[in-house]
């Protein structure tokens, strides 16, 4: 039996140390995750919330030929990502920016500080699916496989996608 | 190898998986890393994806205080909610799902009258339907009529 089998019987069976313990297990991956998506930290909290919250109610559907642990929660935080975003995309927010704006950076780097508010706004302006899936390469390093899976596209649909976005932002860089 | 890479396929498999050989195709790696040898071209448009992944590098997620310490309170709260509590936070859920605060409510204030109406198809509690009372009236006009005329 692996760790992720072990772990998810466990939570089904409902014991609450190995839910906490997906929970410290994961937790980083996924909020970092929402944070890249939405850019600010009420909703990245929502969203690690209600994914965790899923973690304890739905651990059960989790199938292991399917999709690791990992692989499967971060599914279900691109999946209520991409809802928010459609839903509630006027009251977006990015924290980033204002961490730019209000950052102490030594007086010699301005020219990267306005690359990064340049590679920022790069970001935001991709598509939901495009962003998610540079998040999800870059990031994460999850294989084209898995990132497929997470998106619930196909191999070539997603390294499409990937290849749009790398080349959007490699073209808003240049301007 | 090198002879199976095109400027285009090259191309695209920077765009697909970025500068670093390390995540380009097992099968193709090799001649992808000759040909960027060999191709200036190909050297520059590594460079540049080289400079995006630096700079996407440098944007850090701000630290996030208290999040690890909220979600396992909120664990802990689940791991050991009463049926009642689970039944109220299925009924009044967290957060600001709008339809799921309006049509929960909505379907537990409907079920006692459709426990009702389900029940009054069932049961009569004691009152006949109609049409034996029209049958027992029916009954006593007859014997009215037969006692005027026996009179």
């Amino acid at each position: 039996m692996t760790d992720d089998e072990a772990l998810m019987q466990a939570i089904v069976a409902g014991d609450s140390r190995a839910y906490e313990a997906a929970i410290r297990q994961h937790l980083k991956s996924i909020s970092h995750f929402a944070f890249r998506m939405l850019g600010n930290s009420k909703d990245t909290e929502d969203i690690a919330q209600e994914t965790f919250l899923r973690l304890w109610t739905h651990a059960s559907t989790w199938q292991r030929e399917k999709a690791s642990v990992s692989t499967w929660l971060h599914r279900i935080a691109h999946n209520l990502c991409i809802d928010y975003l459609r839903k509630d995309k006027s009251s977006l927010s990015n924290e980033y920016e204002d961490e730019h704006e209000g950052s102490d950076r030594p007086a010699d780097a301005p020219e990267k500080s306005q690359q990064l508010a340049a590679l920022q706004q790069a970001l935001d302006a991709l598509p939901e699916r495009q962003r998610s899936a540079i998040v999800l390469s870059h990031y994460h390093g999850f294989s084209n496989k898995e990132i497929a899976s997470i998106m619930d596209i196909s191999v070539d649909a997603l390294e499409s996608i990937l290849a749009r976005a790398r080349r959007s932002l490699k073209a808003q860089l240049k301007q | 190898m090198s002879m199976n890479m095109t400027p285009e396929r090259f191309a695209q498999l920077v765009d697909i998986h970025g500068s670093q050989p390390a995540r380009w195709p097992a099968q193709e790696r090799q001649a992808a890393e000759a040909w960027q040898r060999d191709n200036p071209a190909a050297a520059a448009l590594c460079r540049e994806y080289a400079q995006l992944e630096a700079l996407l590098d440098a944007l850090p997620v701000p630290p996030l205080p208290g999040l690890e310490q909220r979600v396992l309170q909120r664990a802990a709260s689940l791991a050991t909610d009463s049926l009642l509590d689970q039944a109220m936070d299925w009924l009044l859920p967290r957060g600001d799902r709008l339809l799921a605060w309006i049509w929960r409510p909505a379907l537990v204030a409907c079920l006692p009258l459709i426990c009702g109406i389900y029940m009054a198809n069932f049961f009569s509690f004691g009152i006949s339907g109609p049409e034996v009372a029209w049958e027992e009236e029916l009954a006593l006009l007859a014997l009215n009529d037969y006692a005027e005329i026996t009179e």
